[in-house]
This record gives C-alpha cells, sequence and structure tokens, in this order.
C-alpha cells in the first residue's frame, strides 16, 4: 500500500504521464501559427529567433500553473473561473472563448483547404471529408483513444526538422541570432510580435493543459510528473518554431519573398530549396491544422458546458450531453460549411480571430494568477513569487504590446 | 427579495441611518427543511470583512439594504457555528448532487424566501437557465421568460430543496446535515452509480470513498462502464478493494476481478477470505459467457430425506447477506440432484413432511459451459427464476438467478438494437437530438453524395486555368466546360441509386443475422448467403440497367448519339457497382459473425456507413471512367 500511494521518477512513470502537455502545446502550431512563423522567418530572417526561447519560458509558466491547479483541486479552468469569480465574468470569458475558438477553428479548416489544395484536392472536397473525419473523431467515444490518434498525428511536426535541414541554413549564424535579442523599431515587427505571442501561448491551451490533467485524475503527488510533461511539451512546440523560422529564414529570406500564409510559404520554397521541402511543408501544415481543429471544438464545448454546469464529455451520448455534443457540431459544421462557402474572406476572419485571442488572453492570465495565488482553493501549492512575478510580466508584456499594435494601426501604418 | 444574487451587494445600514459595509454573504444552520438564516456577512470599509448575528440585529430588509436594529458601535461581531454554512462560499456556484432528480449540477441561484418581518429562510437552490440568465442580468431573465411564454414553452423555475442537495466540496463535508436530509449515500445502489457516472474523476474518488464497503460494493457492481469500475477500484487501497469485493456476489466478484490485470488480481485474491477466494477461483474457472461464470454458489440443496423443518431451519441459519432463496433443491445419497421445491411448498407444507414427497421430480437443470443467452433463454422457456447448474454426475454446482439472467438478455437486446442500428439511449432522447440523429444514422447518404459529386465534378471538368486559351478562345473554353459540367452531372444523379442499394444491402444483412437461429458447433451458411445475394445483386443491377436504357432512348433518342452512349455507360458502371456490392454482402455477414465470436459488439450504423462509403468510392471511379 505504501508503494502505491508514493510515486517514484522512473522513465516508465515519466513516459506514462507524457502526453496531455504535449499535445497542449503542439496544437499551439496550428495553422495561424505556421503561419505567422513563416512569414516572421521570410520578413525578418532569423531577427526574430531569439523571441522563442523567451516563448519558451512564458509558456512553461502558464501551462505548470495551470496543470498545478489541475492537480490541487481536480477541477477544469472552467469550473475555477466559475466558482471564484461568479456567472457574469464567467459568461463573458466563455462567450469571448466560443468566438475566438470557433474563428481559430475556421482558421484551421483554412489551413487543411490550403495545405491540402497544394495536393491537387479542391477544397470542395478536403474539407468536408475532413470535417465529417473531425466530427467522427471528437464524437467517438473515449479521449484516450483520441489522444492517442492526435499523439500520432502530431509526428508529422518531424517533417519541419526535416525541412530546415534540407534549406541548409548557416548553423552558427543561426546560433548567435537565437540568443542575442534584436529588436526592429518597425510596426509589422510589432505585430508580429503579438501575433507569435498569440500563437504560441493561445487562451484554450491554458483550458485544454488543465482539462487534460483533470481527465486523468491526476493528484498533487503527481505535480512533478506533470511538470516534467509541460515543460518538454512546451519545449519541443517552440523548438518546432525555431525550425519554421529556419526553414523560410534561410530560404525565402535571402530571396526576398514575402509571404502572407503558410500555402504561400510551402510554394515559395519550391523553387528554391527543391520540391521535397514543399511537400513536407504542405505535409506539416496539414497535420497541424487536422490536431488543432480536432482538438479546438471540444475544448471549447467542454469549457462552456463545465462553467454552467451541463453534462459533457466524449463518452457522453447525444441525450446525455445534448448541449455538449451540440456545441462541437455547430463549430465544425460552421467553421467548415465558412471555409467551403465562396466570397468569405478568411484572412479577415483569421485576423479577427488573433485580435480577440489577444483580448482574451490576458484577461484569463489575470483568472490564472488570482486562482493560483488564493490560498483557499490552492493550499499549500498556490503560486510562488517568481511564477507570480513572471505571470504578471507576461499580461503586461502582452496588453502593452497589443495596445501598441491596435495604436499603429490605427495610426494608419 | 427572493434570490440571493439580489441580496448580495447591498448596502448594510446601522441603526443611525449610516450605512457601514455591503452584503457579502449569508450564513445558514443546517439543522432545519428550510434552514433560516441566522448570520450575515459583510464588507466593512477597507474591505474588512464582518460577520454578525442575523437575529439579534437585523431589523428589517428590503430591496434597497438591510437596516440594522443597533448603532454600528454597539454591535459585536461573531464567528461562523459549526453547524452553519455560507450561501455565497459553501453553495453558490458549486457542484451538488440533487439526490432526488439524482444528477449533479450547478449552483446558479439560491431561493430565499421571508418569513415574518426579519427572517429569511432558505427554500432551495436554482439550477435551472433562469437562475443563470438572472446572474447575468435580472433583465435577461424576465425578457427570456416572455418571450418563452410567448412561444407556448413556459420556463419553468429548477429548484432543488435543501433537503435533496448533497454538498460535495471537501471543506463543506465535515458539516453535519440535519436528520431529514437525503444524502447520496442513501440512495440506490444503482442510483449512486449513474451519480458517479456524472462526476469528474476527482469527485467520483471522494464520493466514492463515503459510501460505506457494502454500498461501494453494489454500487461498484451496478456501474455499467468496465473501464470505470477498474479505476474505481484501482483508486482504493488494496485491502479495501478485497473487503469489497469479498461482500460482492462472488460472480460480479469475478466480473470485475477479470477487468483487473493479472498481478491487481492475484493480490486481491489473496488478501480476502479463503472461502470467499475460493468460490470467486471456481467461477473464473469457467469461460466468460457461460452458466458457469455467472451463477452464484449460494444455494440451498438438502438431502430428499430432511424433513421440512430440516429445511427450515436450514433457512434460518443462513447469513444475511447470502443471495436471495426462491427454490430449495433435493439431492440423493451422492449429492445428485432429484428434486426442486418452491419456497410456497415449503410454507405450506406440514413440518414433518419429507422433502422427497414434496419435491417436484423433473429439474431442469444445465451444464456449466452452456452459452449464457442459451442459459437465459432456458429460464424464460420454463418459466424460472432460478436454474440449478449441474455438473455430469448431476451435482449441483452453483444456480443462475434471474437478475443476472435480466442483464444477459438486456445486453442481448442493446447488441441487437445496435447491429440494427438503433442506439440504446435513443428512447429517452428528446425531440430535437432525436431528429438529429434520426439524420446523422439514417440520411447521411445525402452528404456522401454531395461530397462524390464534387469529387466527380473536380476529376471531369477541367479547371479554366488549365487550358489553353491562346488556342481555343474565351467563349470556346466556357462552352467546353459548360458541357463537360452536364456531362459530369449524369453519374452524379444516378449515384443515389447506387448508394440506397447498398444501403438496403447493410440492412439486408443484418436482419439475416439477426434472424439467424444460431448454433454455434454448426458451420455457418456463408457459401448459401454469397449465392443468395449475389443472385439479388444481378436482378437489382439488371432492372437499374433496363431502366437506364429505357431513359436514354426517352432523353437522348434524337440527340447527339455520345450523350446516350455517356448515359447508359454510366447506368452501366451503376450495375456494375450494385453487383459488386450485393456480392460483398457475405464480408459483412463474416464481419458481423466474427465480431459476435470475440465479443465485441459492433454499431450497424459504422457498417451502413463503410458500405455507403466504399460504394460511393466505387462508383466515383467507374462512373466518370466511361467520360474521359
Amino acid at each position: 500500500m505504501e508503494q502505491s500511494t508514493k510515486k517514484k521518477l522512473t522513465v516508465a512513470a515519466v513516459l506514462g504521464a507524457m502526453g496531455p502537455g504535449l499535445l497542449a502545446a503542439l496544437s499551439g502550431n496550428d495553422a495561424g501559427g505556421i503561419a505567422t512563423y513563416s512569414s516572421a522567418g521570410a520578413s525578418y530572417g532569423y531577427a526574430t529567433l531569439w523571441m522563442l526561447p523567451v516563448m519558451a519560458l512564458l509558456l512553461i509558466v502558464v501551462q505548470e500553473t495551470a496543470a498545478r491547479c489541475g492537480c490541487v483541486t481536480g477541477k477544469g479552468f472552467a469550473s475555477l473561473i466559475r466558482e471564484k469569480f461568479g456567472v457574469r465574468k464567467t459568461a463573458l470569458a466563455m462567450i469571448a472563448l466560443l468566438i475566438a475558438n470557433t474563428a481559430v477553428t475556421i482558421s484551421e479548416f483554412a489551413g487543411i483547404a490550403s495545405g491540402l489544395a497544394l495536393f491537387g484536392i479542391p477544397k470542395t472536397v478536403s474539407v468536408p471529408l475532413m470535417g465529417l473525419l473531425i466530427w467522427l473523431l471528437t464524437m467517438s467515444g473515449s479521449f484516450r483513444r483520441i489522444e492517442k490518434i492526435l499523439l500520432l498525428v502530431s509526428c508529422v511536426f518531424v517533417t519541419y526538422v526535416v525541412a530546415a535541414f534540407l534549406a541548409g541554413p548557416n548553423w552558427g549564424e543561426v546560433a548567435l541570432s537565437t540568443v542575442t535579442p534584436h529588436l526592429i523599431p518597425e510596426p509589422s515587427y510589432v505585430s508580429l510580435l503579438v501575433a507569435t505571442i498569440g500563437t504560441t501561448i493561445a487562451p484554450w491551451m491554458i483550458f485544454l493543459a488543465q482539462n487534460n490533467v483533470v481527465d486523468k485524475n491526476a493528484d498533487e503527488s503527481d505535480i512533478v510528473l506533470q511538470r516534467i510533461d509541460t515543460t518538454t511539451g512546451s519545449v519541443i512546440a517552440c523548438a518546432i518554431a525555431w525550425f519554421i523560422i529556419i526553414t523560410t529564414g534561410a530560404v525565402l529570406y535571402p530571396a526576398g519573398i514575402h509571404v502572407a500564409d503558410a500555402a504561400d510559404a510551402a510554394l515559395a520554397l519550391e523553387p528554391i530549396a527543391g520540391e521535397f521541402a514543399t511537400v513536407l511543408f504542405a505535409a506539416g501544415l496539414v497535420a497541424a491544422s487536422f490536431l488543432a481543429a480536432c482538438v479546438l471544438p471540444g475544448v471549447t464545448s467542454s469549457a462552456i458546458c463545465e462553467a454552467f454546469g451541463w453534462e459533457r464529455g466524449a463518452d457522453r451520448s447525444w441525450s446525455e450531453a445534448p448541449v455538449y455534443r451540440g456545441i462541437i457540431t455547430v463549430i465544425i459544421v460552421a467553421s467548415a460549411a465558412l471555409v467551403i462557402m465562396p466570397g468569405v474572406d478568411l484572412f479577415q476572419i483569421m485576423m479577427s480571430a488573433q485580435v480577440i485571442n489577444g483580448v482574451l488572453l490576458p484577461i484569463l492570465l489575470v483568472f490564472l494568477v488570482f486562482i493560483a495565488g488564493d490560498k483557499h482553493i490552492m493550499g499549500g501549492y498556490k503560486n510562488s513569487r517568481l511564477w507570480n512575478v513572471l505571470t504578471w510580466a507576461t499580461i503586461v508584456l502582452i496588453t502593452v504590446l497589443t495596445i501598441v499594435m491596435f495604436v499603429l494601426q490605427a495610426l494608419g501604418y | 427579495m427572493n434570490y440571493l444574487s439580489e441580496m448580495l451587494k447591498l448596502p448594510v445600514v446601522d441603526a443611525a441611518g449610516e450605512k457601514i459595509g455591503i452584503v457579502n454573504d449569508l450564513g445558514i444552520a443546517t439543522g432545519e427543511v428550510f434552514p433560516r438564516v441566522t448570520a450575515l456577512a459583510f464588507q466593512g470599509p477597507g474591505k474588512t470583512p464582518f460577520m454578525i448575528s442575523w437575529r439579534k440585529y437585523v431589523e428589517r430588509f428590503d430591496d434597497d439594504g438591510v437596516y440594522l436594529k443597533y448603532p454600528a458601535t454597539d454591535i459585536r461581531f461573531s464567528y461562523l457555528q459549526p453547524d452553519e454554512v455560507l450561501l455565497a462560499r459553501d453553495i453558490m456556484n458549486k457542484q451538488i448532487v440533487d439526490t432526488q432528480g439524482m444528477k449533479v449540477v450547478r449552483v446558479n441561484d439560491i431561493k430565499l424566501s421571508t418569513t415574518g418581518e426579519n427572517q429569511l429562510r432558505l427554500l432551495g437552490a436554482e439550477v435551472g437557465a433562469r437562475g443563470l440568465l438572472r446572474a447575468i442580468h435580472p433583465l435577461f431573465e424576465r425578457v427570456t421568460v416572455k418571450v418563452a411564454k410567448m412561444l407556448g414553452k413556459p420556463l419553468p423555475e429548477d429548484i432543488i430543496a435543501w433537503s435533496y442537495m448533497d454538498l460535495l466540496e471537501r471543506s463543506t463535508k465535515q458539516i453535519k446535515l440535519s436528520v431529514s436530509h437525503k444524502t447520496l449515500s442513501e440512495l440506490h445502489p444503482a442510483d449512486i452509480a449513474d451519480i458517479i457516472e456524472q462526476l469528474d474523476p476527482r469527485l467520483r474518488t471522494q464520493v466514492f470513498a463515503q459510501l460505506d464497503t457494502e454500498q461501494a460494493a453494489e454500487a461498484i457492481a451496478e456501474l455499467d462502464d468496465d473501464e470505470l469500475m477498474t479505476e474505481m477500484l484501482e483508486g482504493l487501497s488494496d485491502r479495501e478493494a478485497s473487503t469489497m469485493l469479498a461482500t460482492m456476489d462472488p460472480d460480479d466478484a469475478a466480473a470485475l476481478i477479470e477487468e483487473l490485470d493479472y498481478e491487481k488480481a492475484e493480490k486481491l485474491l489473496r488478501l480476502m477470505g479463503v472461502k470467499e477466494e475460493k468460490a470467486i477461483r471456481d467461477l473464473l474457472g469457467y469461460e466468460e459467457d457461460t452458466a458457469g461464470r455467472i451463477m452464484t454458489n449460494q444455494f440451498v440443496a438438502l438431502p430428499a430425506t430432511a424433513t421440512v423443518q430440516d429445511a427450515i431451519d436450514a433457512l434460518r441459519d443462513l447469513d444475511e447477506d447470502f443471495e436471495s432463496i426462491y427454490y430449495v433443491y433435493t439431492t440423493d445419497a451422492e449429492g445428485a440432484l432429484t428434486g426442486v421445491l418452491s419456497m410456497r411448498s415449503l410454507v405450506v407444507a406440514d413440518h414433518t413432511d419429507r422433502l422427497k414427497d414434496l419435491a417436484y421430480r423433473d429439474v431442469v437443470w444445465v451444464a456449466p459451459d452452456l452459452d449464457q443467452e442459451q442459459v437465459a433463454d432456458e429460464m424464460t422457456k420454463y418459466d424460472l427464476v432460478a436454474m440449478p447448474v449441474c455438473d455430469e454426475n448431476r451435482h449441483i454446482l452453483g444456480i443462475v438467478t434471474v437478475d443476472d439472467a435480466l442483464d444477459v438478455i438486456a445486453e442481448e437486446h442493446a447488441e441487437d438494437l445496435q447491429i440494427a442500428g438503433v442506439s440504446v439511449g435513443e428512447s429517452n432522447a428528446g425531440e430535437s437530438t432525436h431528429a438529429f440523429t434520426w439524420f446523422s444514422q439514417r440520411q447521411y447518404w445525402v452528404v456522401v453524395w454531395a461530397i462524390a459529386a464534387c469529387a466527380i465534378a473536380a476529376i471531369v471538368v477541367t479547371p479554366l486555368e488549365r487550358l489553353d486559351l491562346n488556342v481555343m478562345g474565351i467563349a470556346t473554353a466556357h462552352q467546353m466546360i459548360t458541357s463537360q459540367g452536364l456531362t459530369a452531372l449524369m453519374p452524379i444523379s444516378i449515384m443515389p441509386v447506387v448508394l440506397l442499394a447498398s444501403m438496403r444491402m447493410v440492412s439486408f444483412v443484418k436482419n439475416s443475422y439477426l434472424e439467424y437461429d444460431e448454433r454455434d458447433d454448426e458451420p455457418k451458411p456463408y457459401l448459401g448467403f454469397f449465392l443468395k445475394t449475389t443472385l439479388i445483386g444481378v436482378i437489382l443491377a439488371a432492372v437499374v440497367f433496363l431502366c437506364g436504357e429505357l431513359m436514354a432512348t426517352t432523353l437522348f433518342g434524337e440527340a447527339d448519339p455520345w450523350a446516350a452512349i455517356a448515359l447508359l455507360s454510366c447506368f452501366k458502371g451503376a450495375a456494375a457497382v450494385i453487383v459488386g456490392t450485393y456480392a460483398s454482402a457475405v464480408i459483412y455477414f463474416y464481419v458481423l459473425f466474427r465480431s459476435d465470436e470475440k465479443d465485441q459488439s459492433i454499431s450497424g450504423t459504422s457498417l451502413t456507413f463503410a458500405a455507403v462509403l466504399l460504394s460511393a468510392l466505387a462508383y466515383t471511379v467507374l462512373g466518370t471512367l466511361p467520360l474521359l
């Protein structure tokens, strides 16, 4: 009995705990993320590389806090917001989350469409088919199985590493720019900075990270394992972003090609880095968008149902959890339909998604930092001073950058 | 003043008319059916929290504030009593169990009621949509309620009385609730199991830990989900788990142990008493889904020579948790089964009568390796509530009781329904979900058709940018694309016939499977089935083709000859796919039998879906080939 309560840090235990944090961080590298990273590399070369170690640290802080809250309370983030801040603030947060996540899901479907279009599949075929597949996957019972499939899908991210090596960058220069901060006083550089933060630390990742821990029924004794999981997940996710920037930075930046989205980048790679790099890049884009499109509707619906006390869970039937399944279905159908519909400005939707995310993130982080600092909720596991400072610094940083971006846009840059 | 959400943030005014703070929380005494509000918590200047006694200090209250009897200087502060609960802190927004409706819900608001000038009582927790809307803004609620009334679907309040609430939070668990309070642990184990399934994993373990061993044992046996069962069992310490298994009926315990991994199972078995361990191990020796596995060894068998008095004495000596007794069995000197007596015949008989004179000799019994479904069938046929299981020498090994037989029948029924393409939970679904389920299970072929149509269009129609405009000019190009599009319509319009045919095929297979009276030892009639379905396919294909020929001559008789040829070749493709689909019916038939043998349940809907998808794919290829 002693042995069962005291958990040992064996290799098996660590590997067993791996997954949720990795998945949460990886699904942050979605269509929007890849687009942002590619255009960062194409426009500024290696000048944005130094941000990624910083991003990794911030991501670790946020994800660790969320996972720790889950371990201690056994409740999801939505539950905690509702119980600490009441109905009104929760309703606001949930409406914002619903809108933001639907917009992000739309951009994932757009990513799937443009990625598969590179393989010659028209979007009228690819989007409904993928939509159906995603819907079936999210409706089909156990989360464990979904998680396994998604982890398998996320292996495709290796393609970006391969693509980076195919691009043949100057590794010495890369290493140097990674450690030396480099600011370019340009409005587009600032907005790229905001976009990078917004896509690396997406609001829904907080919900996902915490829900995963709660579903696993991890408790205080699992905090160490969760830390390892979230740290590796965050580092790997940022490393992939790093490789994407290197690829486009090494190939497109010297050629002076600017790209607006990931499919552009993939196409632009072809004449310079060869057809293989394009295929890898496109495959990565499709897999990343698919992964995020699978995760997003479920996370959104689960958070809303949790906050308002409706039944939820992938293993609940239509009659048991109509709202849960309804929200998922509506998000998927609406996003897929919008992407197929002609005459809809997808770029505008993607941009609004990023903006809503940018506004939502500091608010959610404030909720998070108050919850994690509450002794009544967290007991002995409340935030340390360092963690509080780091989280507040993140909040201030994002807020300031977002405001700067808005001001610059308003001034007409 | 009716709701807590409206009470909060009201100003607190002392006798001098001075505002000394705003209402923060209300404390209630938990001992009553409708608990009185006994404490007022308010936030004074500088955000300092205070608590005072409601009865002593509050004079009156209305929509604008709470008025105290004394000036602020004369007020003495108090502390939360052990039997008091704070409404806003402990109940509002928290998850509770509704022990009447058997659900886990979140409290959206709390309804209070005024009794007398300055007395407030708790009526219950509002858990419905109205509480939510009110908490966002009272105006919201009023508008929605009016609109709902106009639509003819009034929105009632959903209130759970205090006596039917069970609090789940750790911090409120120690509070002693009133005697009339119905807590979770008083519910029927089957209801407890339902509630446990609704909870988050952490609360699940907590709630489970509160139950006593016997309740926990019964509740765990009632859980529907095997995975959940093992999860709950793994949450317990080994000793607790083992005690719990020992208190369960041996057949339920055996079913549960089988789900565990070998090491854990062995450990738990070794920890329990010798008698229980042996009972469970004996059952585990029989194969799954047989009479041996679902029987219990708790039955009463006496020598045929014993008297009625002996039998009654034997029954009196049984343990309290012994399985219900339906029959008393009699045995001969070698211990072989000779007869059976009902309880009734025992009760009405003289105490000195011999059992062998009263017993019914022609006993029906089954062998331990008989399939459980057949056991249930036998019990239905002979109208028995318990069926003895004997070895080849007619020595009784155990009995299968009616509750286990009913489980088997329910399981079978659910499997059959699933294969027929109806989900079990559907019966209690609401209207709207019903319509949706119906669509997604029966009419999704429309979606498949639309997607396949897009694919055909993409294959047949040449995109404008691929055409060499310098050679043909823009007008010719448009004309060419138009005629290609119209040609593509041919296979697209014929495709529904193919899809519907393949749906019919699967339902034919399902019906044949459900009607097939299975005998495990006989080989399955695959060849016959193959010939039968292929014949049907050929006939259907011929009909489709002839209809096609008819259409081609009426539509395009006078037109360019290529049009009639194209249409006809589309019909040929359809006929070919139909023959192929029906010829492959035997594969689905085989899959159904195979999944039954391996004891996996397969959903009929997914089979149909696979068939529709395959035929859509096949027709997309075959139907467009002649057009290229």
